[in-house]
Protein backbone atom coordinates (compact mmCIF):
# COMPACT_ATOMS: atom_id res chain seq x y z
CA UNK A 1 0.00 0.00 0.00
CA UNK A 2 2.59 2.46 1.22
CA UNK A 3 4.37 1.70 -2.45
CA UNK A 4 1.07 2.67 -4.06
CA UNK A 5 0.75 5.27 -2.60
CA UNK A 6 4.41 6.49 -3.11
CA UNK A 7 3.81 6.13 -6.73
CA UNK A 8 0.48 7.97 -6.90
CA UNK A 9 2.33 10.51 -5.14
CA UNK A 10 5.23 10.63 -7.48
CA UNK A 11 2.47 10.73 -10.74
CA UNK A 12 0.66 13.79 -8.99
CA UNK A 13 4.06 15.66 -8.97
CA UNK A 14 4.39 14.76 -12.66
CA UNK A 15 1.45 15.88 -13.35
CA UNK A 16 1.86 18.92 -11.75
CA UNK A 17 5.47 19.57 -13.69
CA UNK A 18 3.91 18.63 -17.47
CA UNK A 19 0.42 19.77 -17.33
CA UNK A 20 -0.38 23.35 -16.93
CA UNK A 21 -3.06 22.72 -14.48
CA UNK A 22 -3.68 25.57 -11.98
CA UNK A 23 -2.59 23.83 -7.97
CA UNK A 24 -6.40 24.97 -6.84
CA UNK A 25 -7.91 22.47 -9.88
CA UNK A 26 -6.85 19.47 -7.76
CA UNK A 27 -10.20 17.29 -8.92
CA UNK A 28 -8.54 17.71 -12.98
CA UNK A 29 -5.40 16.75 -11.50
CA UNK A 30 -6.50 13.87 -9.74
CA UNK A 31 -8.04 13.22 -12.95
CA UNK A 32 -4.61 13.32 -14.60
CA UNK A 33 -3.49 11.40 -11.91
CA UNK A 34 -5.61 8.16 -11.86
CA UNK A 35 -5.88 7.69 -15.67
CA UNK A 36 -1.63 7.89 -15.77
CA UNK A 37 -1.51 4.89 -13.09
CA UNK A 38 -4.30 3.25 -14.91
CA UNK A 39 -2.15 3.71 -18.16
CA UNK A 40 0.83 2.70 -16.57
CA UNK A 41 -0.34 -0.81 -15.14
CA UNK A 42 -2.55 -1.56 -18.00
CA UNK A 43 0.47 -1.52 -20.87
CA UNK A 44 1.44 -3.99 -22.71
CA UNK A 45 5.25 -2.78 -23.68
CA UNK A 46 7.88 -5.04 -22.92
CA UNK A 47 11.29 -5.10 -20.52
CA UNK A 48 14.22 -2.92 -21.30
CA UNK A 49 16.81 -4.62 -23.01
CA UNK A 50 19.79 -3.16 -22.05
CA UNK A 51 21.99 -4.48 -24.86
CA UNK A 52 19.29 -2.76 -27.38
CA UNK A 53 19.78 0.69 -25.38
CA UNK A 54 23.70 0.10 -25.49
CA UNK A 55 23.00 -0.34 -29.28
CA UNK A 56 21.25 2.23 -29.76
CA UNK A 57 23.19 5.28 -27.96
CA UNK A 58 26.39 4.00 -29.91
CA UNK A 59 24.52 4.40 -32.82
CA UNK A 60 23.34 7.70 -32.20
CA UNK A 61 27.01 8.45 -31.09
CA UNK A 62 28.14 7.51 -34.24
CA UNK A 63 25.34 8.91 -36.31
CA UNK A 64 26.74 12.56 -34.61
CA UNK A 65 29.88 12.03 -36.33
CA UNK A 66 28.65 11.00 -39.67
CA UNK A 67 26.88 14.04 -40.08
CA UNK A 68 29.96 16.27 -38.62
CA UNK A 69 28.01 16.89 -35.42
CA UNK A 70 31.50 15.77 -33.40
CA UNK A 71 31.31 17.68 -30.40
CA UNK A 72 27.54 16.47 -29.62
CA UNK A 73 28.78 12.81 -30.37
CA UNK A 74 31.57 13.56 -28.18
CA UNK A 75 29.33 15.12 -25.71
CA UNK A 76 27.23 12.26 -25.28
CA UNK A 77 29.95 9.73 -25.12
CA UNK A 78 31.64 11.24 -21.87
CA UNK A 79 27.82 11.75 -20.76
CA UNK A 80 27.59 7.73 -20.82
CA UNK A 81 31.29 7.69 -19.73
CA UNK A 82 30.39 9.94 -16.72
CA UNK A 83 27.48 7.85 -15.60
CA UNK A 84 28.55 4.45 -15.22
CA UNK A 85 30.06 4.90 -11.53
CA UNK A 86 26.90 6.03 -11.06
CA UNK A 87 25.21 3.36 -12.59
CA UNK A 88 22.94 1.26 -10.88
CA UNK A 89 20.14 -1.58 -12.18
CA UNK A 90 17.66 1.12 -13.36
CA UNK A 91 20.31 2.95 -15.47
CA UNK A 92 19.43 1.10 -18.65
CA UNK A 93 15.69 1.68 -18.04
CA UNK A 94 16.59 5.31 -17.59
CA UNK A 95 18.71 5.78 -20.82
CA UNK A 96 15.59 3.31 -22.28
CA UNK A 97 12.99 6.26 -21.55
CA UNK A 98 15.41 8.90 -22.63
CA UNK A 99 15.65 7.19 -26.01
CA UNK A 100 12.21 7.07 -26.20
CA UNK A 101 11.62 10.64 -25.65
CA UNK A 102 14.55 11.68 -27.66
CA UNK A 103 13.72 14.25 -30.56
CA UNK A 104 15.33 14.18 -33.56
CA UNK A 105 19.08 15.20 -31.66
CA UNK A 106 20.89 14.94 -34.56
CA UNK A 107 19.20 17.45 -36.37
CA UNK A 108 17.89 19.52 -33.57
CA UNK A 109 20.01 19.70 -30.86
CA UNK A 110 22.91 22.25 -29.77
CA UNK A 111 26.05 21.92 -28.22
CA UNK A 112 25.32 25.31 -26.09
CA UNK A 113 22.20 23.56 -24.85
CA UNK B 1 23.30 5.79 8.38
CA UNK B 2 25.58 8.36 10.13
CA UNK B 3 25.15 11.96 8.55
CA UNK B 4 28.21 12.07 6.42
CA UNK B 5 27.36 8.79 4.79
CA UNK B 6 23.87 10.31 3.84
CA UNK B 7 25.15 13.44 2.77
CA UNK B 8 27.86 11.86 0.57
CA UNK B 9 24.93 9.41 -1.19
CA UNK B 10 22.45 12.33 -1.68
CA UNK B 11 25.51 14.12 -3.12
CA UNK B 12 26.27 11.55 -5.65
CA UNK B 13 22.50 10.79 -6.42
CA UNK B 14 22.09 14.42 -7.56
CA UNK B 15 25.56 14.01 -9.57
CA UNK B 16 23.72 11.16 -11.06
CA UNK B 17 20.52 13.19 -12.05
CA UNK B 18 22.84 15.95 -13.28
CA UNK B 19 24.18 13.79 -15.76
CA UNK B 20 20.96 12.11 -17.13
CA UNK B 21 19.99 15.63 -17.54
CA UNK B 22 22.61 16.08 -19.51
CA UNK B 23 22.38 13.36 -21.63
CA UNK B 24 18.47 14.66 -22.00
CA UNK B 25 19.60 17.66 -23.51
CA UNK B 26 21.69 16.24 -25.59
CA UNK B 27 18.95 13.56 -26.78
CA UNK B 28 16.77 16.88 -27.15
CA UNK B 29 14.13 15.01 -24.81
CA UNK B 30 12.38 18.72 -23.58
CA UNK B 31 12.92 17.39 -19.86
CA UNK B 32 13.51 19.92 -17.21
CA UNK B 33 15.57 18.47 -14.16
CA UNK B 34 12.79 18.73 -12.04
CA UNK B 35 10.37 16.53 -14.39
CA UNK B 36 13.38 14.24 -14.96
CA UNK B 37 13.79 13.36 -10.88
CA UNK B 38 10.32 12.92 -11.18
CA UNK B 39 10.80 10.26 -13.66
CA UNK B 40 13.68 8.69 -12.42
CA UNK B 41 11.66 8.20 -9.12
CA UNK B 42 8.94 6.64 -10.80
CA UNK B 43 10.91 4.28 -12.58
CA UNK B 44 13.07 3.21 -9.62
CA UNK B 45 9.60 2.02 -8.53
CA UNK B 46 8.94 -0.23 -11.04
CA UNK B 47 7.49 1.84 -13.34
CA UNK B 48 7.29 0.97 -17.47
CA UNK B 49 9.92 3.41 -19.30
CA UNK B 50 8.07 2.98 -22.37
CA UNK B 51 4.88 3.40 -20.53
CA UNK B 52 6.09 6.42 -18.63
CA UNK B 53 7.67 7.91 -21.86
CA UNK B 54 3.56 7.18 -23.59
CA UNK B 55 2.20 8.76 -21.11
CA UNK B 56 4.92 11.72 -21.12
CA UNK B 57 4.17 12.53 -24.83
CA UNK B 58 0.40 12.18 -24.00
CA UNK B 59 0.28 14.59 -21.37
CA UNK B 60 2.52 17.50 -23.82
CA UNK B 61 -0.22 16.94 -26.25
CA UNK B 62 -3.06 17.36 -23.83
CA UNK B 63 -1.15 20.72 -22.91
CA UNK B 64 -2.04 21.23 -26.37
CA UNK B 65 -5.51 20.71 -26.65
CA UNK B 66 -5.29 16.45 -26.94
CA UNK B 67 -7.60 14.00 -24.66
CA UNK B 68 -6.32 12.17 -21.52
CA UNK B 69 -8.78 8.66 -22.79
CA UNK B 70 -5.35 8.68 -25.58
CA UNK B 71 -2.87 8.08 -23.07
CA UNK B 72 -4.79 4.89 -21.84
CA UNK B 73 -5.34 3.60 -24.81
CA UNK B 74 -1.80 4.39 -26.78
CA UNK B 75 0.12 2.58 -23.14
CA UNK B 76 -2.34 -0.35 -23.18
CA UNK B 77 -3.00 -1.17 -26.85
CA UNK B 78 0.89 -0.84 -27.93
CA UNK B 79 3.02 -4.19 -27.79
CA UNK B 80 6.92 -4.18 -28.85
CA UNK B 81 8.82 -6.58 -29.46
CA UNK B 82 12.88 -6.39 -29.13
Amino acid sequence: MAHLAHLGALTGDLVAAVTAIPENQTARRDEYRDAILQSLRSHRFTRTNQFEVEKHLRGLEEHFHVLGRDALGEALRQRLNAIEPHRTQFTPEILHFLLELADQPVKKSNISD
Amino acid sequence: MPPNERAEKQAAAQQAVDILHEIATILNCHLDRRTLSICISMIENGVNPEALAAVIKELRQEGQGGQIDAAAAAASSSTRRR
